[in-house]
């Protein structure tokens, strides 16, 4: 129930204006009044307009490029998920509230719901899939194991992600560092203490 | 509750089958049950490689959207495909509901359509045209309990249930030497499943395989097999990995049907995952419940009359059942329960269905009846318990309870420290059945020593899996790691769905019987080996031995080489004496409130719990946990909000539906009874009961704090603030 991270100002506009073309979509009107105020208002401030059929797009996902081709319209959870076949970051609420689809993007944690995947072009993008090496766990992946940190496992390839960027950022975390970190996260089938156990277990992990 | 509910003898076993639940019951001395066992599954879901109905990608797949109602009541007039199939990637399309039928909710299923991508399925979706006559509705229990109410539901808006009388309730009050008269609610809640429903469908000729996200893999099959009209043998059913359930997945549902049938129409494999707000709006929710009672307590402290009139909405026609008064003893008793239908989805079994709210209506007014007879609210709650069981034990639990919490240190009503954080404690108890019989196994055991456990069982993220795996090994004699369970699939032998807290419980005993009767196989081999009977074969420690005699015998790997090209193969299934059903606990609450803000904060939950025999202690207590963590959001946090004038929901997301995060989260303690009385009784599951009290022992605690009543759930901080005003003008809510 908290903020997901201090995103620069501009960063944080992408993520809004996208969610709000989705939510506002009911009727195919104000839809359209929509996307050209938001074409206008790009072509003024100067970044390309693509679409609205499938464009060319190219991603750099957990180390490897990734040519898709696709509508703009496709949010980066979605491109990596029903593209690519990366199915590790789940699909869950689908408005950046619970923290399922969390992904490293240039090192920070993302909402990959909401992010369309062609504002992540040329962007080093890491998901749960890439995180692990072969059959060797990433110690995060390994303490939520240990610690058992998961129950129906549905929010935990977003906690493992978070819990990575928040030992990437502090890696001897305080309590109360973790708790912050890991707030844009939800769990409902009640795994937080365990998460958090995982959390504060993990020491040292060398930024990615 | 008698403890031999659940028990009874339904199928006559064989003198075969008996004899080998005796020669199997659990050991005395087991090497893994009760341990700590990390969950099988665990390095499959850490990695993201674990693949849930939501992640099945097939080849050639499209994707399905459905059109829902918009409106609470309203008579479908027609439905227009045209424009539809027009769109781009269009590859199939259905009418759900007639034109002539009624839609009764929001969200009601009216049709469906299936494109190539799923951007081109929502875009589809939205050139359905659905023309609507709107009816009148009802967006609340008021609206439909009010007497001038138009008929909305056939067979009239509400249905009243029969008077539950026990004793004389006019003596009862008559014994009284205090009453409390007041009405206690709590909200409509909805499952919140973090993978919503749905599946994946493909056909292969007329034969039917479905990844569903379901609790029931076998009741999924038979709902298919129902609502499609299409044989048994052609249908099955694969649930590997699946987010959440909570009571909300035991069948196809209408996502499921529709999907087989735009898979079927498409001639390709259809994804049907319902988006967050079709979650919230028809995949099932905890009824609403109402009661206005009446109580009595002598002088004395001891409980003397209940009068109460119960009333809830479980949606469009559904029932809103629950117990009441709940656990404690009211010699005499009357209650009587009235369903109301409202214009909302149906309710579905939510984790312990009717008990959290049954539990916060008594338990709320225990606490008032205690302040009035100025006794200490555990004290008053052991004076008024039923007789104590292995199945009731809160007296104990209670006393338990009350030490490791510290609960000497709680102050009377209202917390005398000054400045605006009031500190506050609270207690409840409950119980539960859980249970469970009827399930059917396979073990393979090869000559190479790998050993096969297959159950159609399912893993809804209790560590189904792990328990197989635990079971089957310490049968075996074997590490966790030598068994390979395969579940999840109705290929699998048949086993019941995950409700109720009887998973454990139905399916420990079959594992256990099964991998008995592989290893009674396997001794015949061994045997003349040894030059011993096979009847004095054990097996432990990686070795089949002689019982008492690890040096006399081989090892496993060995024994397995006896096998020879033909696996040992053995069915087995469910048999009295390995389980029971019934659990008791209690619950104690520390809270802070800010009576400025009207914030509180959940600081400590213990619980004493028992669940008969503990199959993996580590999943055991993450159940614990995770039970405790959703009370806190019953008790604190989600609501379900329908407009009042439209009847729409209003918070169908999740950043309006409230649910905890890491913020919100206390520390909890547990403690376990692992005695010997409750390892005696087998295993009985543990899925439910820790999310029965919690609810009710924070509202007590908030009580404590503020030294105000608020009889109703989700507290809410503008509910606190108005209590605490209205306190100060002379009367509470």
């Amino acid at each position: 129930m908290g903020p997901k991270d201090d995103f620069p100002e501009k960063e944080r506009f992408s993520v809004s204006r996208r969610d709000f073309l989705k939510t506002a979509g009911v009727g195919s009107l104000a839809t359209a009044v929509t996307a050209v105020g938001v074409a206008e208002a790009e072509a003024q401030t100067g970044p390309r307009v693509v679409g609205p059929g499938e464009v060319p797009v190219s991603l750099m996902v957990n180390g490897k490029r990734l040519d898709l081709k696709i509508e703009p319209r496709v949010t980066l959870l979605d491109a990596l998920r029903n593209r690519a076949d990366l199915t590790g970051n789940k699909r869950v609420c689908d408005r950046g509230t619970c923290g399922a689809c969390t992904m490293i993007v240039d090192g920070r944690t993302l909402y990959s719901c909401s992010t369309l995947a062609v504002d992540v072009e040329g962007k080093q993008i890491r998901t749960v899939d890439g995180l692990a090496n072969g059959a060797t766990l990433h110690p995060v992946q390994q303490a939520f194991f240990d610690h058992d940190s998961l129950m129906c496992g549905f929010c935990t390839p977003g906690f493992v992600m978070a819990t990575v960027a928040l030992l990437e950022k502090y890696p001897n975390p305080t309590r109360d560092q973790a708790r912050h970190e890991l707030d844009g996260n939800i769990c409902r089938c009640g795994t937080f203490v365990r998460i958090m156990e995982a959390a504060l277990s993990v020491k040292g992990v060398a930024r990615g | 509750m008698a403890e031999s509910q659940g028990r009874g003898n339904q199928t006559p076993e064989s003198p075969e089958v008996k004899a080998l639940a005796k020669k199997y019951a659990w050991p005395e001395k087991p090497a893994l049950l009760s341990t700590r066992v990390k969950r099988l599954d665990g390095p499959d879901k850490v990695s993201g490689r674990a693949k849930y109905t939501y992640d099945i990608n097939r080849p050639g797949m499209i994707y399905g959207k459905i059109v829902r109602s918009p409106y609470p009541h309203a008579r479908v007039v027609s439905v227009d495909m045209s424009a539809a199939e027009k769109a781009p990637g269009f590859k199939a399309g259905l009418t759900y509901k007639e034109p002539g039928t009624q839609v009764m909710y929001q969200g009601d299923p009216v049709a469906a359509v299936a494109c190539d991508t799923e951007e081109h399925a929502l875009d589809a979706s939205r050139l359905v045209r659905v023309r609507y006559e709107q009816l009148p509705h009802f967006a609340n229990e008021d609206q439909a309990m009010k007497p001038d109410a138009p008929v909305v539901f056939t067979g009239g808006n509400t249905k009243m249930g029969a008077t539950e009388e026990t004793g004389s309730v006019d003596d009862g009050f008559k014994q009284a030497a205090h009453v409390v008269e007041a009405t206690y609610s709590t909200q409509v809640i909805t499952h919140v499943c973090l993978e919503t429903h749905g599946t994946v469908c493909e056909w292969e000729g007329d034969k039917l395989t479905a990844w569903v996200s379901t609790q029931a893999v076998h009741g999924t099959k038979d709902g298919f097999v129902r609502g499609l009209n299409i044989p048994a043998s052609n249908v099955r059913v694969i649930t590997q990995y699946m987010g959440g359930g909570f009571g909300s997945k035991f069948s196809p549902d209408a996502q499921g049907l529709i999907c087989a049938k735009l898979a079927q129409q498409a001639k390709a494999p259809v994804k049907l995952m319902l988006d967050r707000k079709e979650e919230h709006l028809d995949t099932g929710n905890r009824p609403s419940a109402f009661a206005h009672i009446r109580a009595g307590v002598s002088v004395d402290g001891r409980l003397t009359a209940f009068d109460g009139q119960s009333w809830g909405t479980g949606g469009a026609g559904a029932t809103s059942g629950f117990p009441l008064p709940y656990i404690y003893d009211f010699p005499n008793r009357r209650r009587t329960h009235k369903d109301v239908y409202i214009n909302a989805g149906q309710q579905r079994a939510m984790r312990a269905p009717g008990h959290p709210q049954g539990c916060f209506l008594t338990e709320i007014l225990m606490d008032e009846l205690a302040d009035r007879v100025k006794m200490d609210p555990v004290e008053f709650r052991i004076k008024n318990l039923p007789p104590a069981a292995p199945n009731a034990a809160w007296g104990e639990y209670f006393a338990i309870g009350a030490k490791e919490f510290g609960w000497d240190k709680r102050h009377p009503t209202g917390d005398p420290t000054p400045g605006p954080i009031k500190t506050g404690f609270g207690t409840s108890a409950h119980r539960w059945g859980g249970g469970g019989r009827g399930t059917k196994a396979h073990c393979d055991i090869a000559s190479d020593g790998s050993v096969v456990m297959k159950c159609g069982t399912q893993d809804l993220g209790t560590g189904t899996r792990t328990v197989v795996a635990v079971v089957t090994a310490e049968t075996l004699g074997l590490p966790v790691s030598a068994v390979h369970p395969e579940i999840g699939d109705t290929n699998y032998p048949v086993s019941g769905g995950s409700g109720g807290s009887t998973t454990a419980a139905s399916i420990s005993p079959a594992l256990r019987l099964t991998a008995g009767k592989a290893l009674d196989a396997l001794a015949a081999k061994v045997a003349p080996h040894l030059g011993v009977e096979a009847s004095t074969l054990t097996a432990s420690n990686g070795r089949v031995h002689v019982a008492g005699n690890p040096s006399k015998g081989m090892a496993w790997k060995d024994a397995c080489k006896l096998i020879g090209t033909e696996p040992i193969s053995v069915d087995g299934e469910w048999a009295e004496g390995l389980s029971s059903t019934g659990t008791s606990g209690v619950q104690f609450t520390e809270v802070t409130v800010d009576i400025e803000t009207g914030i509180v904060k959940v600081k400590r939950v213990l619980t004493v719990q028992d669940c008969g025999l503990i199959v993996d202690r580590l999943t055991a207590e993450s159940q614990v946990h995770g039970g405790i963590i959703g009370a806190i959001n019953f008790a604190l946090f989600e609501d379900r909000i329908l407009d009042r004038n439209t009847g729409q929901m209003v918070n169908p997301n999740m950043e309006w539906y409230l649910v905890a995060g890491m913020s919100d989260i206390p520390q909890i303690d547990m403690h376990l009874v692992d005695s010997p009385v409750q390892r005696a009784r087998g295993v009985i599951g543990i899925g439910e009961p820790p999310t029965v009290s919690t609810a009710a022992a924070i509202a007590n605690a908030v009580r404590n704090a503020t030294g105000v009543t608020i009889r109703s759930l989700p507290l809410q901080p503008y509910k606190i603030l108005q209590a605490i005003e209205q306190e100060k003008a002379g009367g509470t809510l």
